[in-house]
């Protein structure tokens, strides 16, 4: 509808007849509907530009000119396209699916990256993060005693506000449920300028200690447990085991920050003032009328000059304002989809040689003609813009089919993505077609009607015409120099894109399957997170945990169970600087970090890490025995190079001296950035924690566990939540899901790029050989073998393949480099994958020739000779 | 004297529906009366094209009436034929009528 109005008032340049025509329409929609309206618009902005103008008889305006040029041209154009419906509907097809492709990256970055969140004025809301002493901090560690000086001081921006992370349990007629939630300070949604649909949003006194039992609620989880019910506003739930009531429900969609379900107030117990050394939350803020960001950044700069003056712990820390957009930015997605879409445009590439080729071969058919009209006294420009013309028809006849199957596409990777991922990438339920996808496949199909358009039309406007003419309409077979580069161009290129998507797949089927310093499979694992106003202090925790070893371990099937505090393979991770005793560190200020794991007995055996020297933990290591800890081989190595870690001991800031007890292998923590990190484990008994995962080991299907380990769990406390139920593999999985992803996506436009090689070398083969049929008529006249003209086109595939495999031998490798720089994981540039799918290419690219070359050897010479 | 009118068979349809409409020719009823009358679909940006042309032929004046909410505020165009086009018109219908005396039978 707004398109059909865009395109009347563009064709109707008489304010009058639009008026007229407009209103016309209008009057009649009810009646017609929509389909109808689209059409006559069509139908009218069609006839207008069309229309001639001025009166009979007056002499034409320039303008006028031009456009009847232009018109006779595509109508010409037209028909000449109509005339070879099988070449027009190739190119299209071809043309179609690369543009697609692009498109389809295209929407994934404009939607990820460049505007993820649905707000009128993103670039108004701001995100402000602390820089520390020599690293710049990430955008979630901000301190909270800063930001509450920072929101009294700031004046250049309005509904200063932070959040931090929380996890909410909920309980609500005995249903406990874990949600998703973020605990933020009054003004988080008006910096944003969203308003709760139901109720209100916060206030600064819900921020005052004790009258901080308030929460808001999205709309998914006011549809999901409340039924849409409006009388929510005011009812009383169990939030993290204490009482609060809802008091607004936010708008269908709204979920900043990352899916949160839950909202509460961030408030700080008098008893423990906000911490100006954690730094743990975010910051975001409303630029005020007329303000800019530099604004900002320079306000922003002098508060933190003086917060470094009054206050040690803020010596050297700054402050940097971004856009909001800008700072949310994972790091990875950028490279990622950039990586994609050089990938799609390559296909898009390849795709346009094979129609540069084709339309090369029909200018030569057309030479005759061509040379005819230049006789005739056609200027070589008409000749030219015609052909032009003739190719952005053919691309903007790709723009439908390519549309179609960009939206296919984004579908498909919106259903095929784990819901528990999809609600953490803000923007992802957005994609989908839109004006500026329709804008940007156009805007390229232009480019590319440039890009195979230009060869063919400067060629055909080059030839010699009196020559031409004399030659009486034989083709000539000597210049397909031209050709045959493009051909050689296209597996140069095609070879890059099958290398990366191969090493690709080997990285990710390391990672899925590949050794991992534990034994994952018949595994199931769970997480929970016991909150501090139900489980206060150490001694509950332990009873907890006791009480739910107890319960589960005894269920059929369990043979062994175990808690850890971060399980392998899982997003989170647990650190401590460590101290080491006899090894003072450098830099006493700079100690060294390792990863910190807390384990019940048993885990070692239960998941197969094997306890290299000295022992596992045991019961008896408890809270009042001597701490106790076991190290990974790669910080026995690192820290105890020379002498044996066994009996050594070493500190942490919060702990005393611990002892050495034994030596473990190592595993695979995070395959992306973590490989053998120095890892620490010590007994849950003497470091416990309320954010955990229960792990146990199966003879048999662990997911057929997951009903009777929940319902031992309600034994043990009716109102805690399990959550992220799933088997060892299933995290796995999960947690690569953006690896295999990648990977996936890339084989596609490998398999698309070798399809369109191999048709690129298949139609020039097959042209070769018609071209030279009476040539090899003659030869098998003259007595030459099948075997040898087989061969003498399966050479001619050969060298054009060879060539094109060694140039592109030279891009993969240097391809190969640039991802390995970029994407940890997808590493390893193994010289096999090289060989193997220089390899493929050049068996494909043989078969493509072959069939031709069977064409040419099955000639019978007698007709091939008649034909002339 | 002015130059004579020529009309093509699509102008007289135009002039002749908007003839028979009288007081009430405007381009949705002008298109219904084509079509029910001469039994022709006419693409409506064809018609727009004609009207537009005729208009600036001198063969049909418009005047603007009441804005109107159903259609978004705008006002209707209502078209009536000049003096000049009737009898463009009716000299049209002569000419056609003495070709066909006498061959009627033929046909």
């Amino acid at each position: 509808m707004k398109f059909a109005d865009w395109l009347l008032a563009r064709a109707l340049k008489n304010d009058a007849e639009r008026d007229m025509v407009l209103g016309d329409l209008q009057e009649e929609l009810p009646r017609r509907g929509r389909v109808w309206y689209a059409r006559q618009a069509l139908s009218i902005a069609a006839h207008a530009l069309v229309r001639p103008r001025g009166l009979p008889g007056e002499p034409h305006r320039s303008g006028d000119f031009f456009m009847r040029i232009l018109l006779r041209d595509v109508k010409y154009a037209w028909r000449s396209l109509m005339k070879r419906p099988l070449l027009t509907l190739t190119v299209a097809g071809t043309l179609g699916l690369g543009l697609g492709a692009n498109a389809a990256i295209f929407n994934l970055i404009d939607r990820l990256v460049l505007r993820p969140y649905p707000l009128d004025d993103p670039d108004r809301v701001l995100l402000f993060a602390e820089t520390g002493p020599g690293a710049q901090y990430k955008k979630d560690e901000v301190a909270p005693a800063n930001f509450y000086d920072w929101r009294a001081a700031a004046t250049t921006t309005e509904f200063i506000s932070a959040y931090s992370y929380w996890d909410a349990n909920l309980v609500d007629r005995n249903d406990p449920e874990r949600l998703q939630g973020y605990q933020i300070t009054a003004g988080l949604f008006e910096a944003l300028s969203v308003k709760p649909a139901l109720g209100r949003s916060f206030v600064r006194d819900d921020e005052t200690f004790g009258r901080n039992n308030v929460v808001i609620i999205s709309d998914v989880l006011w549809k999901r447990r409340f039924d849409r019910d409006p009388a929510v506003i005011g009812r009383r739930v169990i939030v993290d085991g204490g009482p609060s009531e809802i008091v607004g429900v936010m708008p269908p969609r709204f979920n900043f920050p990352e899916g949160s379900d839950i909202w509460a107030p961030l408030s700080f117990d008098p008893k423990t003032p906000p911490s100006r050394t954690v730094r743990y939350v975010t910051a975001i803020a409303r630029l005020k009328a007329g303000r800019t960001i530099a604004d900002a950044q320079a306000e922003m700069s002098l508060i933190a000059a003086r917060l470094a003056r009054g206050y040690p712990e803020d010596r050297g820390f700054g402050v940097r304002a971004y856009t909001l957009t800008r700072g949310m930015l994972d790091e990875g997605t950028g490279p990622m989809l950039s990586l994609w879409q050089a990938s799609a445009f390559i296909v898009l590439l390849i795709a346009c040689a094979n129609i540069a080729n084709l339309l090369l071969a029909r200018a030569a058919e057309r030479r005759r003609e061509t040379a005819v009209r230049l006789a005739l006294g056609a200027g070589r420009g008409d000749i030219l813009r015609e052909l032009l013309t003739e190719s952005t028809l053919l691309a903007l006849a790709a723009v439908p089919g390519a549309i179609a199957f960009a939206w296919l596409s984004l579908y498909a990777i919106r259903v095929s993505m784990p819901a528990n991922i999809l609600r953490f990438v803000p923007g992802f339920e957005s994609l989908g077609p839109d004006l500026r996808l329709v804008s940007f496949t156009i805007a390229l199909a232009l480019l590319t009607a440039l890009i195979f358009g230009l060869l063919p039309a400067l060629r055909a406007g080059a030839g010699a015409v009196a020559e031409t003419l004399k030659e009486g309409g034989r083709t000539s077979s000597g210049r397909q120099l031209l050709r045959r580069s493009i051909v050689i161009a296209e597996i140069a290129i095609a070879l890059p894109l099958l290398v990366t998507a191969g090493l690709g797949v080997l990285g990710t089927r390391q990672f899925l399957s590949g050794p991992q310093g534990y034994d994952p499979d018949g595994l199931l694992t769970m997480k929970l997170v016991l909150q501090s106003r139900a489980y206060p202090d150490p001694a509950s925790l332990r009873l907890f945990v006791d009480k739910t070893i107890a319960a589960v371990q005894p269920i059929a099937g369990v043979e062994n169970v175990s808690i850890i505090n971060n399980m392998p393979s899982s997003g989170g991770n647990a650190s401590r600087r460590i101290d080491i005793d006899g090894h003072p560190a450098p830099d006493p200020k700079n100690l060294p970090v390792v990863d910190l794991r807390a384990v019940t007995p048993g885990y070692f055996s239960m998941v197969k890490i094997p306890i290299m020297r000295g022992r596992d933990f045991t019961t008896a290591d408890r809270e009042d025995t001597a701490p106790v800890a076991i190290v990974s081989e790669s910080m026995a190595r690192k820290f105890w190079p020379n002498d044996d870690p066994i009996g050594r001991r070493f500190r942490t800031p919060a702990e005393g001296p611990m002892t050495v007890v034994g030596i473990c292998g190592d595993i695979i923590h995070d395959w992306f950035n973590r490989r053998n990190t120095p890892t620490m484990y010590r007994p849950y008994r003497q470091l416990p924690t309320g954010n955990f995962a229960i792990m146990m080991r199966t003879p048999g299907d662990p997911s057929s566990l997951a009903a009777p380990v929940r319902r031992a769990l309600l034994g043990v406390d009716p109102t805690q939540p399990v959550f992220e139920v799933m088997t060892m593999r299933r995290a796995l999985h999960e947690r690569t899901i953006g690896l295999q992803y990648l990977v996936a996506v890339m084989t596609v436009f490998a398999g698309i790029a070798l399809v369109l090689a191999s048709v690129g070398l298949y139609a020039l083969i097959s042209y070769l050989v018609a071209q030279r049929r009476h040539e090899i008529g003659l030869r098998i006249a003259l007595g030459a073998s099948r075997a040898q003209v087989l061969q003498l086109t399966i050479g001619q595939a050969f060298r054009l393949t060879i060539a094109g495999t060694a140039i592109g031998l030279v891009l993969a490798i240097a391809l190969s480099r640039l991802i390995q720089a970029g994407l940890i994981g997808v590493g390893s540039s193994d010289a096999r994958v090289f060989v193997a799918f220089a390899g493929v290419l050049i068996a494909t690219a043989l078969l493509a020739g072959y069939v031709p070359a069977r064409r040419a050897a099955a000639i019978d010479p007698m007709a091939a000779l008649r034909t002339e | 004297m002015p130059d004579p009118i020529y009309l093509g068979e699509l102008e007289q349809i135009v002039l002749l529906a908007v003839l028979r409409l009288g007081d009430g020719a405007y381009a949705t009823p002008i298109l219904e009366e084509i079509q029910t009358q001469a039994g022709r679909r006419v693409a409506r940006g064809a018609l727009y094209t004609a009207l537009d042309r005729l208009e600036s032929k001198g063969c049909l004046r418009s005047r603007v009436g009441e804005p109107l909410p159903e259609r978004g505020g705008r006002a209707r165009r209502y078209f009536t034929v000049t003096p000049a086009a009737l009898r463009a018109l009716k000299e049209g219908r002569l000419a056609l009528l003495r070709l066909w005396r006498g061959i009627e039978s033929q046909l």
